[in-house]
């Protein structure tokens, strides 16, 4: 897995609810390389959607900075390379970002095909005929191409999360976000998806994976973190934390998962 | 005692079909326009109710950069004085009587300003006609901004997050994603209103609108038979609204099921 300079650079970021009462986050320090496929493990909540959620700003972070392509975009302003001060457009941001969501969240007003041409043409400026042969060859590649004119509705939870896989891909995102992709799936479609992201994976997109699938992230992980209390108490290669953990708390929850 | 009815009325109205059938047009037309203009000021204050405009919310974090939960500073921060409008015209509008804010209208705001004398189709009166649907069209504005504010409520919120995680502006979520779910959800509710205020029009009577009411009032002027038109107008204002609502609970049926598919 190559692993090529580091893509967003997360520092002591925080989230606190309720004044401080709750801290979702706690001081987590991370960098994610291109290429990387970072797993991220721990007990409910702990805090991994909010980390994940915080990577693309659906949630604004209480503290702590996220450099993603040299900008913080934490903040409202950085200094761009002529010195101006210009705002972070956080738009623009996300579109780099693709994300996946546990309950897949497709628009169910729209066709298959209208899904995924949507953000391409109306954010990207993409045309339409150019934004729907892309889409379709996007579907083909999971399968379900002849699917392009069915309602959401009318489709299998495993096919509407590999349809929300590509609906993401198709804005060209430089890292996938997946939280708890497959955690609301019946047990005979979980493959179907694990199957698309092994291949994302293996086509050396950079990505971030909340998941509870633990064979998953042996065999196509290259880092896992494990999560606690809003903090990251250790992280390591599949191999370090699957077969000699320290953290008690991480010895605790792999005894009560594997 | 004469008996309530006297069938030998009714011969005396014939003369002045002409009059209800006018009326009915009248009526239709001011409910038509009115819940097309009570929609738009709906959408406007629902979106504004809706907004997250916060002057003060540098105001809500403290020297350490967290966010305060309680305290004058933390009210101050979260006043959004956009939303704060539109909440006050939905509450005064629905917290007052129809016919005082139809009578400030007229004789109030189109008292100042002077609306052109014409007539359209031969026999709608401009200048009492559009008071009439501007005062219904503000009350109406009132009870569909909630309608369409739960309308956009009740989607669920992994909507906006999917579009805004795909890079979709805030206005473009709402134009692409929210609005059509929730307007197509609404659409039962906002043909319920359009029923509500084509009974709630006959009112206008009262600034010389001639609807369906003021046909009636033109009879009794004439011809002092009070019951009989009025029975007339009862029939009308029925034949209208019982079958429109019945085809409103049918495809509201429909839709329902088209749901479960
Ligand atoms: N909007 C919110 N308001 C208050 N507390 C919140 C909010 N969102 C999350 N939290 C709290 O923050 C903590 C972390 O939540 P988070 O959803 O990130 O956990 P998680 O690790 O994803 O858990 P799970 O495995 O159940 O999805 C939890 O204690 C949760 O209750
Ligand atoms: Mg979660």
């Amino acid at each position: 897995m190559a692993t090529s300079g580091s893509l967003i650079q997360v520092k002591d970021l925080k989230k606190y609810y309720n004044g401080g009462a709750i801290k979702a986050l706690d001081g987590v320090t991370v960098d994610i390389n291109k290429g990387d496929v970072m797993v991220i493990i721990g007990p409910s909540g702990s805090g991994k959607s909010t980390f994940l959620r915080s990577l693309n700003l659906l949630e604004s972070p209480t503290g702590g900075s996220i450099i993603f392509d040299g900008v913080d975009i934490t903040k409202r302003k950085y200094k761009n390379a002529d010195g101006k001060t210009v705002k972070v457009d956080v738009d623009d941001l996300r579109q780099k970002m693709g994300m996946v969501f546990q309950h897949f969240n497709l628009f169910p007003h729209m066709t298959i095909l209208e899904n995924m041409v949507l953000a391409p043409t109306k954010v990207r400026g993409v045309s339409r005929a150019d934004a729907e042969q892309k889409a379709l060859a996007l579907l083909d590649r999971v399968g379900l191409k002849d699917r392009a004119g069915a309602y959401p509705i009318q489709l299998s939870g495993g096919q509407k999360q590999r349809v929300a896989i590509v609906r993401a891909l198709a804005m060209e995102p430089q890292v996938m976000l997946f939280d708890e992709p497959t955690s609301a799936l019946d047990p005979e479609m979980v493959g179907e998806v694990l199957d698309v992201m092994k291949e994302l994976a293996r086509d050396g997109m950079t990505m971030v994976c909340v998941t509870h699938e633990m064979g998953f992230a042996r065999e196509v992980g290259n880092r896992v973190l494990f999560m606690a209390d809003g903090q990251l108490l250790e992280q390591g290669t599949p191999e370090e934390i699957f077969t000699s953990p320290k953290n008690p708390r991480l010895k605790d929850f792999l005894g009560k998962v594997l | 005692m004469g008996s309530f009815i006297q069938l030998e009325n009714f011969p005396k109205i014939v003369p002045y079909a002409q009059l209800f059938w006018q009326g009915l047009a009248v009526t239709v037309l001011l409910s038509v326009f009115t819940v097309a203009i009570g929609f738009c000021i709906a959408l406007v204050m629902a979106l504004m109710r809706l907004s997250n405009i916060r002057p003060f919310r540098f105001l809500g974090v403290d020297a350490n950069g967290i966010p305060r939960e309680t305290g004058a500073l933390a009210f101050i921060s979260k006043f959004n004085p956009v939303s704060f409008i539109a909440t006050a015209y939905v509450e005064i509008l629905r917290s007052t009587p129809v016919i005082v804010q139809i009578f400030i209208i007229y004789y109030g705001i189109f008292g100042v300003i002077d609306l052109p004398n014409f007539t359209m189709f031969g026999f709608i009166k401009f200048e009492r006609f559009f008071p009439g649907v501007v005062a219904l069209g503000m009350n109406s504005g009132a009870y569909l901004c909630e309608i369409i504010r739960s309308g956009i409520q009740s989607i669920d919120g992994g909507q906006t997050e999917a579009a805004r995680s795909l890079g979709l502006s805030q206005v473009q979520n709402m134009r692409y994603i929210i609005l059509p779910q929730a307007l197509k959800n609404i659409l039962p509710a906002i043909a319920n209103e359009f029923v509500v205020i084509i009974k709630e029009s006959a009112i206008t009577y009262t600034i010389g609108v001639q609807d369906i009411m003021s046909a009636v009032n033109a009879v009794r002027g004439a011809t002092f038979i009070i019951i009989e038109p009025l029975l007339v107008a009862t029939a009308i204002y029925f034949c209208l609204c019982f079958p429109t609502s019945k085809v409103i609970a049918y495809f509201e049926r429909r839709m329902s099921h088209g749901d479960k598919r």
